[in-house]
């Protein structure tokens, strides 16, 4: 070879080779044999390796994906026909890394070879078997700290168990403020600046000297009558012009009279609203403080909403888990599509396809969940992060009948990206016959509450459009077993809840979903609450009645000196409005005329 | 280092034809730029096999231009890139997309694209130069080289004292 050939060294003078002539210069004819060994060589190394680096592909991608350890304990290719078996597949917990989410025993499947040079994995037909959850690991399969979640359930209601004990008023009043006296204040403040307002007005206003002055004027005018025609026909002149003055001041505390009726009839209003508010602030107190229906249904809802809350997290967080792998990341750049790999370098940009296909595309995978309860199979059909390709959803069906402890479960859906721009998801699960065991309801040291045994129906009917979470759940618990670990010294409040769970044989439970993702909200509704009603009736009314009666007496206590003030502010205002009535009878009596007082009623006039 | 620089200098001065030593680096231009696993490596090894391209000038250069690869990505993902969407070019791109060879191939990836254009495009220039250098190199440096001191060192090196 030419290389074999340059074995001088730089010290060395150069010599003088016999060079090969013609195309013998530049052809090596060996090379082809080389050729054919080196490439025979590299395809033995990659059939050697090939297993191996499938296998850490996997370990790594999958770790990556899922934030805790994947773990594979065999990869096997073969070439005829062209396909991969996958044995001993742990996916870790990343909440519990002594646990296994799911293992899968074994995942065999078959590729289509010509499009597999066209870098597009198509799988016709693929094996899942032995697939079990939250079996337990040997070793932590924990790859670092882990962030927090962001799912949460907004407003989630804390198990508070309510005290039988009567709380203590004078501490409840010495943080809480009463809105009575509050507004008892406001008003009394209010009453007063329109009283000054009103005083200002009255002075304004014609008086007692006002009118006395038109009555000397009247009698000014009768002595002048009697003068002859001359006085006559003056007096009738004057008598005119007190009548105009007389009546621009009727009408002046006519209209002031009018506006103060009007003002005071507002203030009666909130003086009635002042006088009732001290029984607003008993009831608001009572339900905040005492035992109401209202906090009993928080009590239920708190019972049913910790472990319901709990599953609802861990299923969104494994579907936050598959989003990346639900759609591709391509970006359109003019007509074509640029897709930048989830690994390696560069981006990759897609062409138009005569017979357009996904990158990766699992047309059917038959699986087999190996569940404690037995085998339960279903089908998962066109399983591609490409689905716009495609042009088809990935659907899903699983069934399992006569199962240990479960009668049947069915469940169904599909996952929707064929618009990205929509993407749309959608379940349904069926079970009939559960046996329910040993599920926490509450771990409060206040009281523990476990169902020992239930047989479960349960209809759950869930979808995801875009952000938007909408989910309905229905279940009915038939044969229902309550323990509860009542303290042989809790208070009656306790015993009573305990003794009404314990009699609990069935119960009906409806749950709706809503919100998004990140944040949802749970309804509940529940015959929990009815239970414990009927349970806790009599110690709530006692209590609620011996509460009660302590709050009035010292809610009108407090509230006593203010009211009193307010009424005699009231009052103060009232005696206004008795002087403006005064003035109008005054004014009134001036023109209408007659009696001692004389008025132009006692004016004769010639015409 | 020491032993690539003595590589060097012995490959560049020895009696072979220079036309192989330089191609045998232009070969090297095109499997460093490109990513190594890729189909046209493969022909190129046939290439490089079968003709007579100087092995060792075609593997110091691999070394070498697979280490400048890496600083040249950034420019080979803008070229190719460039390239692939340019509209002009879509009906060609759209073509060898739907054929299993050049699939294959992944010449719809930024970087081999670019680092393909690039290498090819220096190929036959770089192979003219380098010619050239050598030629100049052994007409009137060689003899110079061999005196100095540093081929002494890397003779003693290489073979002991005794050379």
């Amino acid at each position: 070879m030419t290389g074999d050939r340059a074995s001088s060294t730089p010290a060395a003078p150069p010599k003088s080779p016999q060079k090969p002539a013609g195309a013998g210069r530049w052809i090596r004819w060996p090379g082809v044999v080389a050729f054919a060994v080196v490439t025979v060589l590299l395809a033995a190394a990659w059939w050697l390796l090939v297993d191996g680096m499938i296998e850490c592909a996997i370990e790594r991608a999958g770790t990556q994906a899922v934030g805790a350890k994947v773990e594979l304990a065999a990869a096997d290719l073969t070439l005829l026909p062209l396909g991969l078996t996958l044995n001993g597949l742990q996916v870790t917990d990343p909440d519990e890394p002594m646990t296994n989410a799911v293992e899968v025993q074994r995942i065999s499947f078959l590729m289509d070879g010509l499009n597999l040079l066209r870098r597009k994995v198509i799988v016709n037909e693929m094996t899942v078997d032995g697939v079990r959850f939250g079996t337990p690991r040997k070793t932590s399969g924990a790859i670092g700290k882990q962030e927090p979640g962001v799912i949460q359930m907004v407003a989630k209601t804390k198990f508070v168990l309510p005290s039988a004990q009567i709380p203590d008023v004078k501490e409840i009043l010495a943080k809480e403020e009463l809105r009575s006296l509050k507004l008892a204040e406001t008003l009394r403040a209010d009453i007063q600046a329109e009283q000054e307002r009103w005083k200002q007005q009255l002075a304004e206003l014609p008086n007692k000297a006002k009118f006395d002055e038109y009555r000397q004027r009247l009698d000014k005018l009768k002595s002048a009558g009697k003068g002859g025609l001359g006085g006559i026909v003056g007096g009738a002149g004057e008598a005119t012009a007190i009548q105009k003055d007389i009546s621009q001041d009727l009408e002046k505390i006519t209209t002031a009279k009018k506006t103060f009726d009007s003002n005071l009839a507002r203030i009666r209003e909130r003086m009635d609203g002042a006088t009732k508010a001290p029984e607003e602030d008993l009831r608001r107190l009572r339900d905040k403080y005492a035992l109401s229906p209202q906090g009993l249904a928080n009590m239920s809802s708190a019972l049913i909403e910790g472990p319901l809350g709990d599953r609802i997290e861990t299923a969104l967080r494994w579907y936050a888990k598959l989003q990346p792998y639900l759609q591709s990341g391509g970006e359109r750049k003019g007509n074509v599509e640029v897709v930048t790999p989830l690994r390696g370098r560069g981006v990759d940009v897609r062409f138009k396809e005569q017979a357009p296909l996904p990158d990766v595309l699992v047309r059917t995978a038959k699986v087999g969940m190996d569940l404690s309860a037995g085998l339960v199979s279903g089908t998962i059909r066109n399983i591609t992060p490409d689905q716009p390709v495609l042009g088809a959803p990935t659907t899903f069906e699983f069934a399992g009948d006569k199962l240990t402890g479960l009668q049947s479960l069915k469940l169904s859906g599909e996952i929707n990206r064929v618009d990205q721009a929509s993407p749309h998801d959608a379940a349904t699960l069926n079970v009939r016959g559960y046996r329910l065991l040993n599920l926490p309801l509450s771990t409060d040291d206040s009281l523990p509450v476990f169902v020992k045994e239930a047989l479960t129906d349960l209809d759950l009917k869930a979808g995801l459009r875009g952000e938007a979470l909408d989910a309905n759940l229905a279940a009915t618990l038939q044969s229902v077993q309550v323990t509860t670990g009542v303290k042989p010294d809790a208070d009656a409040v306790a015993k009573a809840v305990a003794s009404a769970l314990s009699d609990i044989k069935s119960l009906h439970v409806k749950a709706d979903i809503t919100g998004t993702v990140t944040h949802y909200a749970v309804r509940l509704s529940s015959d929990l609450d009815q239970v414990l009603k009927q349970a806790l009736g009599k110690q709530m009314q006692e209590q609620v009645g011996k509460f009660e009666s302590k709050l009035r007496t010292a809610i009108a206590g407090k509230a006593a000196k203010p009211l009193a003030d307010l009424r005699s502010s009231f009052g103060g205002l009232a005696g206004i409005g008795d002087d403006l009535a005064h003035r109008v009878q005054q004014a009134a009596g001036l023109t209408k005329g007659g009696g001692k007082d004389g008025g132009l009623g006692g004016l004769k006039l010639p015409f | 280092m020491i032993r690539a620089v003595y590589k060097l200098l012995q490959v560049i001065g020895s009696e072979t034809e220079p036309g192989q030593i330089s191609l045998g680096f232009a070969f090297a231009l095109i499997a460093g730029f490109t990513p190594l696993v890729s189909l046209h490596n493969l022909l190129l090894l046939f290439l490089i096999l079968v003709l007579r391209v100087n092995l060792s000038a075609f593997f110091l250069g691999l070394a070498f231009f697979s280490g400048v690869a890496y600083l040249l990505d950034p420019v080979f993902h803008r070229v190719g890139l460039a390239v692939l969407t340019a509209g002009p070019l879509e009906g060609l791109w759209t073509t060898l997309y739907n054929s299993t060879l050049w699939r294959l191939e992944g010449f719809n990836n930024s970087i081999v694209m670019g680092s393909l254009i690039v290498s090819l495009l220096l190929f036959v220039p770089f192979y003219l130069v380098s010619n050239r250098l050598i030629l100049k190199y052994r007409e009137h440096f060689l003899a110079w080289v061999q005196k100095t001191k540093l081929v002494h060192v890397l003779n003693i090196l290489r073979y002991g004292a005794g050379s």
